[in-house]
């Protein structure tokens, strides 16, 4: 986020595209409605009519995958009004040119005819959040996980720099993370390309300050993202995988491609708090400790590093994790001695001087520290690109609207979408053993709106079969409004009803390598009993 | 009688919301919202007020497992390790440090992520590490 | 004071006693026991934060011999009462100290101080019900409407349960807000209004008006409001202010059936 969540509800405009709020990030939620009885103005586009959208001054469902061309079509509006920021977008952000000559072919009735919101609904949209300001723009995965996912998120940004709001309180533009620590392993250099803080594995001033500091020479060349790893094993290149409390085998886009893949490795090691989907074709299997048991740090969305506290021993014999990579890794010949996580996070801290650099344990205290935090006495940083961007200027990207990989046909008749539901989390193995989450919702389904179910004579539990270009599967219906006709919606969180054997592996984005989850063509049968 | 409240933060999504785990005689009791945190200010969702359950579950793993004829046995650590480092260290002399990939995660916190790439690449000695939050 | 707890507590008279300590700036409900007896001159008094009532029933559940010293402000007074009438505290178990300080409007003078003032938006006002909303000022509006506004606060539910959660007198060990007889699973929001009325209904006699709920919920739903209006019918039909006496509750439970004593009618 580029800005803080606590100034969610100062904002004169919020706008939530692809984001499930009250149900995946709910006291993120809790702001949106606060600044809404403010007297804020609330926007939702959303494919399902989600809780949110019966608060919204806008709400409209627009078909999924059509984000570029409704952000386009707005910002036609907004430039053909005049609402823009001059001042601002001349100051501080170049190639407006490249925006404006691509959104110049965005008029209302095309837009409308590919994304389905009325030309009304666009102007309104495009009133509401050109001038209201602060705008603080939302969203979630329903931007991201598509083959357009990069072009969706550039086009957020053309949109909230377009309007001055990069940069300002409240404002902003604010991916939410799905995964709690999801900021934090990006943070740490999580990623093929980059070390700790960004800084590129490639550039020879970085590559060598981290091999001193490491004593060992680095590879300058970036590796492969968990996409490329993927055809890597089947084809050979990659023999040992080694994963971290966490369970592709579930999560990755396309079940039977990652089955396979997984089946030709030489060597997998899961590291793990429960025998996962992933943990049980594993060939070695280290029990790791949970966040109760252990100190440490996360990051929040809103870039803010707190403390976790050890509350209880860890359960058996499972180790921390960061144990047990100290204590494998010196076995394998390189000595890690650390005592505490709190050694850890200062070589962290020195060799990450932009952003964590001014953080210690005690500075972090119970309310965190926002990064950017260059040094000791740097109170942290709620918003980013104050007075000016961290880039130097603010560049505009003019991006065109392209279809999803699939669109419906007559062998597949409907879009199918993924997502969660409120009371479980990511692939379900903390939160559906968990009794009080377990009774809210034990089993998958799949959601389908009455105009179909009546079509089909569906009632409410019913069976049904689901296929896709890939594979099928099964769950039960549950008929609701929530979602529009011609549209069905699958949670993510149940092992037994894998929503990735429909998914398309082969359709990701080409620069973030993310899979296209929110959009597939699906048919659906009754199952007969 | 041991009877003691731990802040910490809840790992449930990525708002992070500061929670309190109620600890009696080394065992999580209950979880609370903690109410001068800046980011929830006392309030939780449904996630969060649970968030002690998973932790003790039965299910949990308790021990090492190695894979033998396709059943898993239970090890020590040290076996554990030594079969690790060693299979690792075989496949990274025949094909070359670029066969291993690593996947780190979003539910470990930032020390245990800054371990594993360092591991990943100042051990094994590629870049190939990711995490799986593209998913 | 601080005194008198090291007394009891070297004593022998409590085992622990529950109370408030400061940790990198926030008070965290806090167990201070024998073996640190310094650790008391931390300790702090004012406000309520915690349910320390529940914590305190959790506790005795768990060990059914323990005594535990704790300040009681009067809705913490009141909330033991409430515990103590429908058996699940025993007093034995509990060793009060007197505290003062209270947010509620059953005592005069209520303090208020640590609610945050001016909380209710002006579109709340509008179309939702005011926070500090009296009783009264929520009947001014003709009952549609006012149906109409309270489920404009029941729509933003986000099911946390946070109100049950933290309610010291829910102790329901079969909560009925999660029958799926009663109430559908697994969508938001919950279904409105049956939802909060069955909890409101739940909290008739029971509620002891803390106002801990209305802090926990994320939705800034008037909570409290709710109860006090049921609680109002309460004292009305029965004389009777919950937790404010420790005489049996016009709600007795006898097996599975629960009676209700009218209030004399000459008192009415
Ligand atoms: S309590 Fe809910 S909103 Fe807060 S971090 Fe946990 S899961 Fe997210
Ligand atoms: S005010 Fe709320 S938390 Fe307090 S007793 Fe009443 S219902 Fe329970
Ligand atoms: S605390 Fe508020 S949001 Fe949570 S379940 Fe209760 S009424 Fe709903």
């Amino acid at each position: 986020m580029t800005n803080s969540i606590t100034e969610i509800e100062d904002a004169g405009c919020i706008f939530v595209i692809g984001s499930n709020t009250t149900a995946c990030h709910p006291l993120i939620a809790r702001r949106i409605y606060r600044a809404k009885e403010k007297g804020a103005k609330l926007i939702v586009a959303d494919p399902r009519n989600i809780q949110l959208s019966r608060f919204a001054d806008v709400a409209v469902n627009h078909r999924l995958g059509s984000d570029v061309a409704l952000l386009n079509g707005m910002m036609h509006i907004i430039i053909r009004n005049a609402w823009h920021a001059r001042d601002y977008i001349a100051d501080r952000t170049e190639r407006f040119e490249d925006l404006q000559s691509v959104v110049a072919a965005y008029p209302p009735d095309k837009v409308s005819a590919i994304t389905g919101v009325s030309a009304e609904n666009l102007e309104r949209m495009a009133k509401l959040y050109a001038t209201n300001p602060p705008a603080a723009l939302i969203y979630a995965m329903g931007i991201t996980q598509h083959t357009t996912g990069v072009d969706n998120v550039k086009s957020c940004c053309n949109l909230a720099m377009l309007c001055g709001n990069v940069g300002i309180a409240s404002g902003g533009v604010n991916p939410l993370r799905g995964q709690n620590n999801v900021q934090g392993a990006c943070d740490m250099g999580g990623l093929p390309n980059v070390f700790t803080g960004y800084q590129p594995v490639s550039d020879p001033d970085v590559n060598k300050k981290f091999s001193r500091a490491w004593r060992k020479n680095l590879s300058d060349k970036p590796g492969m993202t968990i996409t490329d790893m993927v055809p890597a094993m089947l084809d050979g290149r990659l023999k040992a995988l080694y994963v971290i409390g966490e369970n592709p085998k579930l999560s990755d886009p396309d079940w039977n491609h990652f089955n396979h893949a997984l089946k030709n490795l030489e060597f997998l090691v899961v590291q793990e708090i429960f025998l996962s989907e992933t943990a049980q074709v594993a060939d070695v299997v280290l029990p790791a400790a949970s966040a109760a048991e252990k100190d440490g740090t996360f990051t929040n969305s809103e870039r803010r590093c707190m403390r976790i506290h050890k509350a209880v021993e860890p359960v058996g014999k499972a180790l921390a994790d960061w144990q047990i990579i100290s204590k494998l890794s010196t076995v394998m010949g390189y000595p890690m001695e650390y005592n505490s996580p709190e050694e850890i996070f200062d070589e962290m801290a020195a060799l990450t001087p932009k952003s964590y650099a001014g953080m210690t344990y005690e500075r972090l205290g119970l309310n965190g520290l926002q990064w950017p935090c260059p040094d000791r006495e740097h109170p942290g940083t709620p918003y980013l690109h104050k007075n000016q961007f961290i880039q130097g200027k603010g560049k505009f990207h003019g991006i065109e609207y392209k279809d999803p990989a699939e669109l419906p046909t007559d062998e597949y008749p409907y879009f199918l979408t993924t997502g969660r539901m409120f009371a479980h989390y990511h692939t379900g193995t903390m939160t559906r053993i968990s009794p009080h989450l377990d009774i809210e919702q034990r089993t998958g389904y799949v959601s389908i709106h009455p105009e179909d179910a009546d079509k089909l004579a569906v009632k409410n539990g019913d069976p049904l079969i689901l296929s896709s270009r890939r594979g099928e599967m099964e769950a039960p219906a549950r008929v609701t409004p929530s979602v529009t006709p011609g549209t069905l919606f699958l949670p993510i969180h149940f092992g037994e009803n894998p929503t990735n054997v429909l998914t398309n592996a082969e359709a990701f984005d080409p620069l973030a390598k993310i899979p296209e989850f929110k959009v597939s063509a699906v048919n659906i049968k009754k199952l007969r009993a | 009688m041991e009877c003691k409240f731990v802040p910490s933060v809840c790992s449930y999504c990525g708002t992070g919301c500061g929670v309190i785990f109620q600890v009696l005689d080394g065992k999580l009791v209950g979880t609370l919202p903690m109410k001068t945190h800046p980011v929830n200010e006392g309030k939780l969702c449904i996630k969060g007020w649970n968030l002690h359950e998973y932790v003790n579950s039965f299910l949990r793993l308790k021990y090492p497992l190695v894979k033998t004829f396709g059943r898993f046995i239970k090890v020590r650590w040290d076996e554990a390790l030594q079969i690790t480092a060693d299979r690792f260290k075989e496949i990274i002399e025949t094909h070359g440090p670029d066969s291993v990939g690593v996947l780190v995660s979003a539910k470990i916190t930032n020390e245990e992520n800054y371990l594993a790439q360092k591991f990943t690449r100042a051990v094994i000695g590629t870049n190939n590490v990711d995490h799986c939050a593209r998913l | 004071m601080k005194n008198k707890i090291k007394e009891w507590l070297k004593s022998g008279q409590i085992d622990i006693f529950l109370g408030y300590k400061t940790l990198q700036g926030h008070p965290l409900p806090h167990a201070f026991g024998k073996d640190n007896l310094e650790d008391i001159d931390t300790l702090i008094t004012g406000s309520n934060y915690y349910p320390l009532e529940k914590i305190a029933t959790k506790l005795v559940a768990e060990k059914p011999d323990i005594k535990i010293g704790m300040i009681t402000q009067d809705h913490s007074q009141r909330a033991l009462n409430v515990l103590y009438i429908w058996n699940q505290l025993d007093p034995e178990n509990i060793k009060p100290l007197k505290g003062d300080g209270c947010s509620s409007n059953l005592k005069e003078h209520a303090d208020d101080s640590h609610r945050e003032a001016g909380k209710s938006g002006q579109f709340k006002k509008q179309f939702g019900m005011n926070t500090h909303a009296s009783i009264e000022e929520a009947e001014i509006f003709a009952q549609q409407e006012r149906f109409q506004r309270w489920m404009y606060e029941f729509q933003k539910c986000i099911k946390c349960y946070g109100c049950r959660n933290i309610c010291p007198v829910c102790f329901c060990k079969q909560c009925s807000l999660e029958h799926s007889n009663l109430i559908g699973t697994g969508s938001l929001p919950p279904e409105a209004p049956i939802y909060h009325l069955v909890r409101a209904v739940h909290m008739a006699g029971r509620c002891i008006d803390c106002g801990l709920c209305e802090e926990a919920c994320p939705a800034d739903i008037p909570l409290r409001l709710l109860y006090r209006k049921v609680n109002a019918i309460v004292t009305e039909l029965f004389d009777y202010e919950t937790g404010s006496r420790l005489d049996q509750s016009p709600f007795s439970i006898i097996g599975e059936s629960i009676t209700l004593k009218l209030k004399p009618i000459a008192a009415a």
